[in-house]
């Protein structure tokens, strides 16, 4: 009894996956997915395009058996299936390459492939090592077996994961943002992988967020957005136009606007700066720039070419190795965070479990690292007046929140991002040093975020804004660098670059005239 | 801070009624198995032990404190395991002081609690030593150093089995007194200073305190600090508003400080319901005491019937708490 086809396509390809009817509620009654159809046929590659959070992962996860779906039915080769762990899903020919790998960073290539693939069937090195080969020697490409996954580059450990699932005997594949960790060399590496798989009959499906990438290697589409499906076409159908309204509903700004300001004195000097990572490799290697007030400085690079390291070291998270930070032109290589904060220093992590203590109150978190500001007799905190702070930022930037005293735990990712974002530039910082800002944000958020960075440039601030979004950084940046492998391999104003030309010195390829 | 919502009210109160229901039918398990009455023996237990009011709070005083000692640290995210043997630095330190005037007694034992704790936090921030390990030995030497110091130096010369006999400095009243604004000043220091909020900051993640420019060092000797000052007066009252006295095997010291961290967690962190939670371990305890004299039954036995209400009770919290810590995904703290 084969459910009726989604499609009326008269000579339809064998059908790899079918989900119908998909609802999923998640226990705190948010609803991640409303009677969503999904079908993929074999041997395609399939993208499912959406923005952050609207459901994309949710879907996959329910396909790939890891949660399961409030309603619906899940079809994988004409078979019902009901999943109760990514053991069923696998045994099926199912496998997901998550964004962060799940590998075991000092373990060789062989030995993690090995050990994933030992789990779930009785196959000796030797076996594995030659399907490897000839897995290998199919798509052509080469991954050295006995090399340690940690010193191999971002896109070649995302092949070990795919191999490692093709090995498990992978049929469908699904890929969550893949090229979200990659360079454009490597994404386009990627790509030519995807490919070759296709031809072998591999079925991919291709979770992205990024119109390009549906238009240059997928077959069919399907758009997700806020939990629903808001259509299914065959990429030569569509545009990328039509695709980019879907995806975000009519509400189509893609662009921050800049607006002039009146440029300063220096801010912010960065004096030869050497810094370390956690496990003591030198990840900035020599970084030299100013950056004025009334001035956005932008820093683009792919994530991981030691920005976090750099900006650490700026706000005063992590020891210089060699170099100095200068603010106002004094020398404050030698201070605290606390310090530099009273100097008008603010700072936007990247990470929200590094920004906001999740268990404790909107009211609270929105006073971190302002406290001296809300301070009254005997060092009693004045928690009228930082109420009206947390009103202030929660209006101006939108959180939807139940009560100010709610725990942050209870808001989703997107109102804490904002909250964040919001307590450091409703502050009104001197100087803000602003680390992907807009992460995790819907099209009007990430453009509200981005207004209102432009709005404190042109009243006079300083700002530093670090992004893996190309976009973001030519949209917003009066001056941009580009960090490779811990240096500055180019700078220049906004027209100088365009995106491939950045996209190439992102990837390392171009050295800075 | 302002109290949590309703809802989160309600939830609570169900949660300790449940755990009382599954304490006491624990409790009349074991009692049953063991061949005894327990419905008589646990009206005993209840009627008995609420019954002298004035009793009941002198003895819930010194707990209050070890609660309150082990609460501080909790929220900088510190297990301080110590409030025992802070509590017995208290305590000898007031004797050693009688000698010399006992109005300065009591601060002096709170002093001793003090630096005890100190010592902890300093173990921990300049040689990395866990809180759990140098608190568990800084127990055991200071309950031996304390037998030592009572039979060498404090022993009475009619009575060879217990100290000097001190003069019941604090009245009733003022016991009381102490014990109700304790968890008041705890309670605004934790929510509405500048120091409280950079405990509970560090206690919520040890990333976020860096970010917001808290040292951790500092804070972590602070609560540490402040743990053990609350301890060391507890002990300090238990000597000189209660028993008077310490005899050799240190009998009626013995206990407050572990009792306080299951009271702390039975009043789920919060400095205010630590006055409650103390009360009805107390009542408990004085409530067992009569139900080995009236009902036979074993002390052990009795032990484990308390074991299993404060068990009942304070479990859900621990896990809680233990769960936020190692990031097992549950909320809590």
């Amino acid at each position: 009894m084969n459910p009726t086809p989604l499609s009326s396509n008269t000579t339809r390809p064998r059908q790899a996956v079918l989900m119908k009817g998909i609802t999923k509620v998640y226990p705190d009654g948010v609803i991640a997915l409303r009677d969503v159809d999904f079908e993929v046929y074999e041997g395609e590659i399939h993208a499912l395009l959406g923005e952050n959070g609207a459901g994309k992962t949710t879907l996959m996860r329910i396909l790939y058996g890891e949660i399961r779906p409030t309603r619906g039915e899940v079809w994988v080769w004409g078979e019902r299936v009901e999943f109760r762990s990514p053991r069923g899903a696998l045994a099926k020919g199912i496998s997901m390459v998550y964004q962060n790998f799940t590998l075991v960073p000092n373990f060789t290539v062989l030995d993690n492939i090995y050990l994933a693939v030992s789990s779930t069937m009785r196959v000796s090195r030797g076996e594995v090592v030659g399907r490897l080969q000839t897995l290998m020697g199919e798509l052509n490409f080469k991954i050295p077996l006995e090399a340690t996954v940690e010193e191999l580059p971002v896109g070649l450990q995302q092949k070990v994961e795919i191999l490692k699932a093709l090995v498990m005997g992978a049929r469908i594949l699904i890929l969550d943002e893949p090229t979200s960790v990659l360079s454009p060399l490597e994404s386009r590496a990627l790509f030519e992988l995807l490919r070759a798989l296709k031809a072998k009959g591999v079925t991919i499906i291709l979770i992205t967020h990024k119109l390009r990438e549906v238009k240059s290697v997928a077959d069919r589409v399907t758009v997700l957005r806020r939990g629903r499906v808001v259509g299914v076409f065959g990429v030569g159908e569509v545009s990328e136009r039509d695709l980019a309204r879907l995806m975000v509903g009519g509400d189509v700004v893609v662009e921050g606007r800049k607006l002039e300001g009146v440029r300063g004195g220096v801010a912010l000097r960065i004096e030869d700066l050497h810094v370390r990572d956690d496990r003591g490799l030198l990840r900035v290697k020599g970084v030299t720039f100013n950056v004025r007030y009334g001035e956005i400085v932008g820093i683009a690079g792919v994530q991981g070419s030691g920005q976090k390291e750099l900006l650490e070291a700026i706000v005063g998270l992590r020891p210089v190795e060699r170099g100095r930070v200068l603010i106002d032109g004094l020398d404050v290589t030698g201070y605290g965070v606390g310090e530099r904060r009273r100097m008008g220093l603010a700072y936007i992590p990247d990470s929200r479990v590094e920004g906001l203590a999740l268990t404790m109150s909107l009211t609270e978190n929105s006073i971190i690292g302002l406290l001296e500001r809300f301070l009254g007799r005997l060092n009693s905190i004045r928690w009228g007046l930082a109420e009206g702070y947390a009103s202030g930022v929660v209006r101006d930037f939108n959180v939807v929140h139940r009560s100010l005293w709610d725990p942050v735990l209870h808001l989703s990712g997107g109102n804490q991002q904002r909250l964040m974002v919001g307590r450091e530039i409703s502050a009104n910082p001197r100087i803000i040093v602003a680390h992907e800002p807009t992460q995790g944000l819907d099209i009007a958020s990430s453009n509200l975020v981005r207004s209102k960075l432009l709005e404190l440039k042109r009243r006079g601030s300083a700002v530093l804004l670090v992004s893996s979004e190309v976009d973001e950084i030519l949209g917003l940046s009066d001056r941009i660098l580009v960090m490779f492998d811990g240096r500055i391999v180019g700078e220049g104003a906004p027209g100088d670059f365009d995106e491939e030309k950045l996209g190439l010195l992102m990837g390392g390829f171009v050295e800075a005239r | 801070m302002r109290l949590g919502s309703l809802e989160n009210l309600r939830s609570q109160l169900v949660e300790v009624t449940l755990a009382l229901v599954v304490g006491f039918v624990g409790g009349a398990l074991a009692l049953t198995a063991f061949g005894y009455n327990a419905l008589e023996n646990i009206q005993v237990m209840i009627s008995y032990g609420f019954r002298d009011l004035g009793y009941l709070l002198l003895k819930s005083a010194p707990i209050v404190l070890t609660a309150l000692a082990f609460l501080v640290p909790l929220k900088a995210g510190l297990f301080n395991i110590g409030g025992e043997g802070q509590l017995y630095a208290g305590a000898i330190t007031a004797l050693f002081l009688s000698k010399i005037g006992f109005y300065l007694a009591i601060p002096a034992g709170a002093l001793a609690g003090l630096l005890v704790g100190v010592a902890i936090g300093l173990l921990r921030v300049v040689r990395g030593v866990n809180e759990v390990v140098s608190s568990i030995m800084f127990n055991w030497t200071l309950y031996y150093l304390s037998m030592f110091a009572i039979q060498r130096y404090l022993l009475d010369p009619v009575y060879t089995h217990q100290s000097i006999r001190v003069d019941r400095v604090l009245s009733l009243p003022e016991v009381v007194t102490i014990m109700l604004l304790s968890p008041l000043v705890v309670y605004l220091l934790l929510y509405n200073t500048e120091l409280g909020y950079r405990i509970r900051v560090a206690g919520s993640s040890s990333r976020v305190a860096r970010y917001a420019g808290v040292n951790l060092n500092i804070v972590t000797i602070q609560s540490m600090a402040i743990g053990g000052f609350l301890a060391g007066l507890g002990g300090a009252i238990q000597v000189y508003g209660v028993t008077t006295v310490v005899d050799t095997t240190l009998s009626s010291l013995y206990g407050l400080g572990f009792l306080g961290i299951g009271v702390a967690l039975i009043a789920r962190g919060n400095p205010l319901a630590v006055i409650p939670a103390a009360v009805l371990v107390s009542g408990l305890l004085i409530g067992s005491h009569w139900m080995e004299l009236r009902g036979r039954v074993a002390p052990e036995l009795a032990d484990v019937v308390i074991g299993v209400i404060i068990l009942a009770l304070s479990a859900p919290y621990a896990y809680r708490v233990l769960a936020s810590r190692m990031g097992w995904g549950v909320g809590g703290g």
